[in-house]
């Protein structure tokens, strides 16, 4: 707070403006390239990386970890076009089931399942909610909050897929090293392909909707069939994570359901920032690990999850990632005013 | 009664007010003129307090750094960093731009949301004064208000101001986007306010208007004061007359 005597105000220098330049993109020096390239090539090849030195729990986590980070891009995804779901769980059974079930009765194998699950995954889930995209805010988040109970109790009490046993024995993907690569490479094609694509002309399009959609609709847009693309998307990243979740663990249970898939994805993207899926990825990146690293603390665990939780949405309302970023591009000095 | 001194008003590194300073007496009506982007509105919202508000918020989350300095006193009381809701106890009420009215209250309720502060005698009377002032608002008192027109919204708007009783009232562009008919009923409005025994500081891009009716008036460009004066020198000054007034 500036004083009401004080001479001295606070300057903010931008130092990513220079070489992220629109039309001409001059590589001044190696500082440069470090500086533009760092941020993204270490987080993207320590996960890359990390596999080789996990196994067994702690690489069980990290394919969780990305998971709910596929989850978060997913509702990053969806938020981006003014679409706020309560219902990843959705996605996420969806596509768990369609794998499961393609392999149980089927015999499929997970090479054609899961390129099948995660297309048919996001189809089904364009169809199911095309209904309900003319409706915004909460009553979007109502429905999508429905939908997965309506399919978990649909199972347990018609019993079809298993029912409340759910499919075993399936086929499993042939290393676990496979599905843990599958799973961070998924994670980072994502992260990244998402990152392109909202700065597109076709990702304007689709914030333009979010924050008005009369006017879109104005300029000749169809907003309902991009709301649908948009929804097909982001079910098919949702759905790829359940089918790999599914071959990962042999097993599909109506649990796919369950609001955990929903919550903590949304919880994610809080911690990390919303609107530049690295927050999201990083949101999720740091929720479950932490989960899973609190773990020894017994009954308390989801008390003290939860106060961290709460405390970094009370002191960083921008979310982590975006702190960071502004940290890292931006320095202040000091100027006088004459 | 208000006094500012040396107003400066950063938005990150962009200058919105620079070394702005101006004195508006009890009883007057004082007009602000300068075109768009010329910092008529971030001097009201400086004067109102909001820009207090919006620079806590945008430090939160880490967004546009909003630096503020100068000195502002009311009525002898130092009140650069005051809370808005502060300044409106004290009597300093802002009326918006763009006529910001609750559209889906109607004009009653509208009325009355403003009367929080004031006991039910006062605010009643106070609306007895409004209603007084703008005629049409009582026939349309049980009409939503996001249902009226541009003009009646206006007249709201001030109505709305009005019932916070204040001593000072700061009206950001109240003839924006009306005809001139109504433009003159308006300023006429304003004139009868002040007769009530409130003062007004009240910006306009185009001076014609509400030339009649006020006492004093500055000329800010840039954010910065180019001219100030009484309303016989605003309408004598030459550059004036081609840039405010279209003569």
């Amino acid at each position: 707070m500036t004083e009401p005597g004080s001479k001295f105000r606070k300057k903010r220098l931008d130092r990513g403006i220079k070489a992220r330049a629109d039309t001409i993109f001059a590589v001044a020096s190696w500082r440069e390239i470090l500086y533009l390239l760092l941020p993204r090539a270490l987080p993207a090849g320590f996960l890359l990386l990390l596999p080789l030195f996990l196994d067994g729990y702690w690489e069980k986590v990290l394919v969780y970890a990305c998971m709910f980070g596929l989850l978060a891009l997913s509702w990053d995804f969806l938020a981006s076009c003014g679409l706020f779901s309560l219902g990843q769980s959705l996605f996420f059974g969806l596509g768990a089931y369609l794998a499961g079930g393609l392999n149980y009765y089927l015999h499929w194998p997970p090479v054609v399942t899961l390129p099948v699950a995660t297309i048919g995954g996001g189809l089904i889930c364009s169809a199911l909610l095309s209904p309900v995209m003319r409706l915004r805010g909460v009553y979007f988040a109502m429905v999508t909050l429905m939908l997965p109970i309506l399919f978990m109790k649909g199972i347990e009490a018609t019993g079809l897929l298993g029912g409340t046993h759910g499919l075993s024995a399936l086929s499993p993907l042939v290393h676990d090293k496979v599905s843990a690569y599958l799973a961070v490479l998924g994670f980072l094609v994502c992260l990244f392909a998402f990152r392109r694509v909202i700065n597109s002309d076709y990702g304007l399009v689709l914030m333009a909707i979010r924050d008005d959609d009369r006017a879109v609709m104005s300029g000749g847009i169809n907003i309902y069939w991009r709301k649908s693309q948009a929804l097909f998307i982001a079910g098919s990243v949702g759905a790829f994570a359940g089918a790999l979740m599914t071959h990962h663990y042999q097993f599909v249970g109506k649990s796919v359901f369950a609001l955990d898939y929903s919550i903590l994805p949304v919880a994610a993207v809080a911690l990390g920032g919303q609107g530049s899926f690295a927050g999201a990825a990083l949101g999720a990146m740091i929720l479950v690990p932490l989960s899973e690293a609190l773990r020894a603390l017994g009954g308390l665990r989801i008390a003290i999850y939860c106060s961290i939780l709460i405390l970094s949405i009370l002191t960083l309302p921008e979310g982590v990632f975006h702190y960071m970023e502004r940290k890292y591009q931006q320095f202040e000095t000091k100027v006088e005013v004459r | 009664m208000l006094e500012a001194k040396n107003l400066m008003v950063f938005f990150e590194n962009a200058l919105a007010l620079n070394d702005l300073s101006i004195e508006v007496r009890e009883g007057e009506i004082v007009a602000v003129l300068g075109s768009n982007s010329a910092g008529k509105t971030t001097l009201m919202n400086t004067l109102s307090g909001l820009i207090v508000d919006m620079k806590r918020k945008e430090d939160r989350k880490g967004g546009v750094r909003i630096t503020v300095m100068g000195s502002l006193h009311f009525k002898g009381e130092e009140m650069l960093f005051m809370k808005p809701s502060e300044r409106v106890k004290r009597g300093i009420v802002l009326s918006q731009e763009r006529h910001p009215v609750f559209r889906d209250s109607d004009v009653m309720e509208n009325l009355k949301i403003a009367g929080f502060l004031r006991s039910r005698a006062e605010t009643k009377a106070r609306i007895e004064l409004v209603f007084k002032l703008f005629p049409v608002l009582k026939r349309l008192k049980g009409r939503r208000a996001g249902l009226l027109s541009g003009g009646e919204q206006q007249m709201l708007a001030i109505g709305i101001a009005l019932v916070a009783n204040p001593h000072l009232l700061l009206m950001d562009e109240p003839l924006l986007g009306l005809s001139p008919m109504l433009q003159a009923d308006l300023a006429r409005a304003i004139k009868e306010i002040r007769n009530e025994g409130i003062t007004v500081l009240v910006t306009e891009q185009f001076a014609r208007p509400i030339l009649p009716i006020i006492d004093r008036g500055y000329v800010v460009e840039n954010g910065m004061l180019v001219f100030q004066g009484t309303r016989q020198e605003l309408a004598e000054n030459p550059e004036v007359k081609a840039a405010y007034l279209g003569l």
